[in-house]
């Protein structure tokens, strides 16, 4: 795969860090004592690469926490925007409302959205991970500390030996690799599991009904279904080394995913409901359900004790008042 | 003449606005809203790219995408508008002339 120049220029520091990160991780396995050849040691060394990356973004995620704590403080404003918009269906208005939306949250400063740059910068370092392979089986060199030797010896590793870290599925067809061929099937159903469940669990618990509303969430329906089945038949075509850099990172972001929804849902959707009635039921909420049954608003109380108040006589309650 | 020297020179960023819309309907809602702006980076893009042209729409579009990090306060933030509107734009958002009704 060659990548046009200026993009390559644009991913080049993001490779270099690739490849640190690569590198160190393979030197500590190695000095811990396991084989530097073995292809569990390079896979070891994907995963701890895309567990630092993750961490990384941690602060992020903190962040993203922090401005949904806020949210609650504009949720009566937040609901007087879609009470405005409730029932207009037509694009200018969806457009206007999160027009205003948009400019509810830069005001109080709780913007919920985790924003573009992060995702994006995912690209480069999979694309990253993709040419270093790719560049290894060939023997070539990285651009930082990925040198000749190291490269060579991770395109040649092997996982138990028998499965090469660089060959896909359709190139271990045309060895007969039966062993490559194994890992990649289970290694491409865990990877479309995961990405399932993810998409699922945004989809149908953490969106408000507005959202659920809008034309463009019966298309990603469809795609939810039709997407892992396209991951599935390109998944086929990856190396090993990037399934394994794939499904770390998969099953990261259904963690976190889960971690989110279950905490700080979106506000109305369904998630949230789930996470009130689970707050109620140990005694942290009440809720007031409005005429519709939907739930109006949430009330918070002190916990209420299950244990009989023993009724008093008129001149011990005026002991215990003037007690208190 | 000038109608197929006009349709040639608007070829660069219809065929970008084809590959946005692609995105914007199959690779975006895996993500579901992430975008801390309103329009989304994607969609700040397309118009950039149909009143600017390919290239000045890609830099403001790049540009754009720095500014949507984790830090930045979000909000309303439309493309600058361009001087003077010299085309139209189909319902699907490729860019026609403007005199003429076929794209």
């Amino acid at each position: 795969m060659d990548i046009p120049g200026f993009i390559s220029t644009i991913l080049w520091p993001i490779k270099w860090v690739v490849e640190l990160l690569l590198v160190s991780f393979h030197s500590l396995f190695g000095t811990l004592g396991m084989d530097p050849a073995e292809g569990l040691t390079w896979v070891l060394s994907i995963v701890g690469m895309v567990l630092v990356i993750r961490a990384a973004l941690i602060p992020v995620f903190v962040r993203q926490i922090k401005s949904q704590r806020k949210m609650l403080e504009v949720a009566p404003q937040l609901k007087k925007i879609q009470d405005k918009y409730k029932g207009k269906k037509d694009q200018f208005s969806r457009e206007a409302m999160s027009r205003e939306t948009m400019e509810l949250y830069k005001r109080t400063g709780t913007n919920p959205l985790s924003s573009c740059l992060p995702l994006l910068l995912q690209m480069p370092i999979f694309f990253s991970l993709f040419s270093v392979l790719n560049d290894a089986q060939k023997g070539n060199a990285g651009v930082g500390l990925l040198n000749t030797q190291l490269a060579r010896q991770f395109g040649d590793a092997q996982l138990f030996g028998i499965a090469p870290l660089h060959m896909s599925f359709q190139q271990a067809t045309g060895t007969g690799n039966v062993a490559v061929m194994v890992i990649a099937v289970i290694m491409v159903i865990l990877m479309t599991g995961s990405q399932f469940i993810t998409q699922l669990q945004i989809m149908s618990r953490n969106q408000s009904p507005e959202a659920k509303n809008s034309p463009m969430f019966k298309q990603q329906r469809i795609l939810l279904y039709i997407l892992p089945l396209v991951f599935a038949f390109s998944g086929f075509s990856f190396p090993l080394g990037v399934m394994f850099y794939w499904l770390t990172s998969n099953l990261w972001t259904m963690g976190q995913q889960f971690l989110v929804i279950r905490n700080m849902p979106t506000p109305g959707s369904e998630a949230a409901k789930a996470r009130e009635i689970r707050l109620a039921k140990k005694g942290k909420l009440n809720i007031a359900t409005a005429s519709d049954g939907s739930i109006d608003h949430v009330v918070l109380e002190a916990p209420k004790t299950t244990q009989r108040q023993q009724p008093v006589g008129k001149n011990r309650a005026k002991k215990q008042g003037e007690k208190k | 003449m000038k109608a197929v020297a006009l349709w040639v020179f608007l070829v660069p960023r219809n065929l970008a606005v084809l590959f946005l819309r692609f995105y914007r309907a199959v690779i975006s809602p895996l993500y579901g809203d992430v975008c801390r702006y309103y329009p989304s980076c994607s969609s700040y893009t397309l118009q950039a790219i149909q009143q600017r042209g390919l290239v000045m729409g890609s830099v403001l579009g790049i540009y754009r995408i720095i500014r949507c990090h984790p830090w930045a306060a979000g909000g309303i933030d439309d493309v600058p508008p361009a001087r003077k509107p010299h085309f139209r734009v189909t319902r699907f958002g490729f860019v026609v002339a403007s005199s003429q009704g076929k794209g």
